[in-house]
C-alpha cells in the first residue's frame, strides 16, 4: 500500500513533539484528543502550513516543500476550524476559489454546492451565514479542489446532526474512491465509523489504530478523563 | 421563495454593475478630467480647451500645458495610488477599515518628507523627497506589521494606527517647531502637512509617475488578493504563494502611498472611501476592485480638486477629509 500521508518526527515547539504517523491511500482517519492536545497543529503540519522543525511531511512520498506552490493546491486541501469571513463574497465565489490551482476552470463547483447542501445559498454573501453554513462553504471549497488528501479541522463542530452525517458520508465516499481524509473531531461516538483513529495527548501521539482496538476504556480514562461504557443508545443515520 | 428571488435579483444587479463598472468609471474619469481642464481662474470653453490641448492657441496652450494638465495628472496619479493602496491593505489585513491614512503609512511618508525638507535635502531639487517619503512609509508599515499581525481585529489595527499617527505627527511637529529653520523651509513643510495640488509642475508628474508602474504590477494580482482576503493559511492551502504575494503587496502599497504623499502631502480618506464604495457597488472580487480603485480613486481626487477650487481654493487634503471623514463615521456606525 502506498502512503498518502507520512509525518515523521514532527515537532512544533510548545505544541507538538515528535509525532510520526503514516496514512495509506483510501483511509478515513480521525484525530481525537482533549483541547490543546495538538490536533490543529498536527493538521497544519500535515497541510504544509507549519514547518515540522526537523521532522518531515510527505504527501504520496513527496515533500510538499519540493512541490510547486500551485500544484500543492491540487494535492491537499486543508479546512480551518473557525470559518470567519471579513468580505461579502458569495457562497458560489468562495467555493469557486477551490479551482484556483486548476486555473479557475469552473469545474466541480455546482457539484460541490449540491453535495454540501449549499445550492439554495449560492448567491448569499458568506459573511451573513450561520456558523454551520460557513463551515460547509469551506468544506465545499476543499471538495472543489479535487485534492486526494483532505485535512479537515473539526468539520463537524458547528453542524447539525443531519449535515454532520452527510459530511461523514462524503468523507467516506472520498476515501472509498481512493482519497485520504484526516480530520479532527470531539464526538468519540462518531469515531466508530473511522478506519483509523489517531489519539493525541499533550502534544504527543498517544495511539493510532482501529477504533475498536485503540479506544479502550483504559485509554479514554487516561487521555480524556472519562469513564466509558458501550450501551444501546440513540443512534442517528441518514434516511 | 421571496428571499431567494431578491438575493438572486441582487446578484444579477451586481453582476450587471460589475460588467459596466470599469467602462463607466473610465467615462466618469474622462469627463471629470476634461472639466478639470476647462474650469479654473480663467474658464475655458470645451472647444478652447481642446485647442489648448492640441497646442492650437497660445494662451489656452499655456494655461493647459503649464498649469492645469500637470495638476490634473498629479491628482489622477495620487488618487489612483491612494485608493489602490487602501484596497491592498484591506486585503492584506483582512479588514475593510485598513487604509494608508488610518494605519499611519501616510503619516510615515509625510514625516519622511518633512525630515528631508527640514534637513535641507529638498532645497534645490525635489528628487530626494520620494525616497525620504518611502523610507518614512516603510518604517510605518513595518511598525503596523509588528503591532497588528495578519487578520488582526479592527481595534488592534486602528489603535496601532492611532499610536503611529501620533508618533509620526510628533516627528513632523518637532521638525516644524525647530527654531533653526528658515521661514521658507517652514512654509514648505506646512504646505506638505496641508496636502495640496497647487502649483504642481511637470517635475511633480515625473516624481509620481512610478505610480503607473506599481499599478501595472498590482493589476494581475486581483485573483490572489481574493483568496488572501479570506485567510492567509487558507489561501496557501489553495495554492497561492502567500509569503511572496504578501511581500509584493506590502511593497507595492507602501510605495504607492509614499509616492502619493511625496507629491501632495497627506491626502486623507481616499484609500478608505474609494475601495469601500466600489465594494458596495460591485462586490468584493478584486479582479474588478483593482482597476476600479485605480480609476475611481483618480476620479475621486479630481472631483475633490474641482470642488475645492470652486469653493475658493480649498486644499485637496481638506476636501477629501471633509467628504471621507463623515463617510468613515457612517461606516463605523453601520458596522456596529
Amino acid at each position: 500500500m502506498s502512503a498518502a500521508l507520512t509525518i515523521s518526527a514532527a515537532t512544533v515547539p510548545g505544541r507538538i513533539t515528535g509525532v510520526s504517523l503514516t496514512l495509506a491511500r483510501g483511509v478515513m482517519a480521525g484525530l481525537v484528543g482533549p483541547n490543546g492536545s495538538g490536533k490543529s497543529t498536527l493538521l497544519q503540519v500535515a497541510a504544509g502550513l507549519l514547518s515540522a522543525d526537523g521532522g518531515q511531511v510527505l504527501w504520496n512520498n513527496r515533500s510538499p516543500a519540493r512541490i510547486p506552490m500551485l500544484e500543492r493546491g491540487r494535492c491537499a486541501a486543508w479546512v480551518p476550524q473557525d470559518a470567519r469571513f471579513e468580505f461579502g463574497f458569495t457562497v458560489r465565489s468562495v467555493v469557486a476559489q477551490g479551482r484556483y490551482a486548476h486555473g479557475d476552470d469552473g469545474k466541480n463547483i455546482d457539484e460541490a454546492l449540491a453535495l454540501f447542501d449549499l445550492a439554495p445559498l449560492a448567491s448569499r454573501p458568506v459573511n451573513r451565514l450561520s456558523g454551520g453554513e460557513r463551515q460547509r462553504v469551506l468544506l465545499a471549497r476543499a471538495h472543489a479542489t479535487g485534492a486526494p488528501l483532505l485535512l479537515w479541522d473539526e468539520p463537524l463542530a458547528a453542524l447539525d446532526p443531519r449535515h454532520a452525517l452527510e459530511v461523514l458520508l462524503l468523507g467516506n465516499k472520498h476515501t472509498r474512491a481512493g482519497g485520504t481524509l484526516l480530520f479532527s473531531l470531539h464526538d468519540l461516538r462518531m469515531a466508530y465509523v473511522l478506519d483509523i483513529v489517531v489519539v493525541m495527548h499533550e502534544g504527543r501521539l498517544r495511539a493510532i489504530g482501529k477504533p475498536s482496538e485503540v479506544l479502550t476504556p483504559e485509554l479514554l480514562l487516561e487521555v480524556f478523563g472519562v469513564r466509558s461504557e458501550i450501551i444501546p443508545s440513540l443512534s442517528l443515520a441518514l434516511p | 421563495m421571496p428571499s431567494a428571488s431578491t438575493t438572486s435579483a441582487c446578484r444579477n444587479r451586481r453582476a450587471a454593475a460589475g460588467r459596466f463598472a470599469v467602462p463607466l468609471a473610465l467615462a466618469v474619469l474622462v469627463i471629470l478630467a476634461f472639466a478639470s481642464l476647462c474650469i479654473g481662474d480663467m474658464n475655458l470653453t470645451p472647444a478652447r480647451t481642446l485647442d489648448g490641448l492640441l497646442r492650437r492657441e497660445e494662451l489656452a496652450t499655456f494655461v493647459i500645458w503649464n498649469m492645469r494638465l500637470p495638476r490634473l495628472l498629479v491628482a489622477m496619479l495620487v488618487g489612483g495610488a491612494l485608493a489602490s493602496s487602501g484596497l491592498v491593505m484591506q486585503a492584506y489585513f483582512r479588514n475593510s477599515l485598513a487604509s494608508p491614512g488610518l494605519l499611519g503609512v501616510s503619516a510615515g511618508g509625510t514625516a519622511g518628507a518633512v525630515v528631508a525638507i527640514g534637513a535641507g535635502f529638498a532645497v534645490n531639487t525635489l528628487f530626494f523627497l520620494p525616497f525620504a517619503s518611502i523610507v518614512g512609509a516603510c518604517f510605518a508599515t513595518a511598525c503596523v506589521i509588528m503591532l497588528a499581525r495578519r487578520g488582526a481585529g479592527t481595534e488592534r489595527l486602528l489603535l496601532a494606527g492611532i499610536a503611529l499617527n501620533a508618533m509620526l505627527g510628533a516627528v513632523a511637529s518637532y521638525v516644524l517647531s525647530n527654531a533653526t529653520l528658515t521661514y521658507e523651509r517652514n512654509a514648505q513643510i506646512l504646505f506638505w502637512l496641508l496636502g495640496g495640488l497647487e502649483d504642481r509642475t511637470w517635475e511633480h508628474v515625473w516624481m509620481a509617475s512610478p505610480i503607473v508602474l506599481a499599478a501595472l504590477f498590482l493589476w494581475p494580482l486581483g485573483r490572489q488578493m481574493d483568496l488572501l482576503s479570506l485567510g492567509a493559511d487558507e489561501a496557501q492551502s489553495l495554492g497561492v504563494d502567500v509569503r511572496r504575494l504578501r511581500r509584493v503587496l506590502l511593497v507595492l502599497s507602501t510605495i504607492l502611498t509614499a509616492l502619493a504623499t511625496a507629491v501632495t502631502g497627506t491626502v486623507g480618506f481616499v484609500g478608505l472611501t474609494v475601495p469601500h464604495i466600489f465594494r458596495l457597488l460591485v462586490g468584493p472580487e478584486h479582479k474588478r476592485l483593482v482597476p476600479l480603485s485605480l480609476i475611481g480613486g483618480a476620479a475621486f481626487v479630481v472631483a475633490c480638486d474641482l470642488i475645492g477650487r470652486e469653493a475658493g481654493g480649498l486644499r485637496i487634503g481638506i476636501v477629501t477629509s471633509l467628504i471621507g471623514g463623515p463617510f468613515f463615521l457612517w461606516l463605523l456606525r453601520r458596522e456596529a
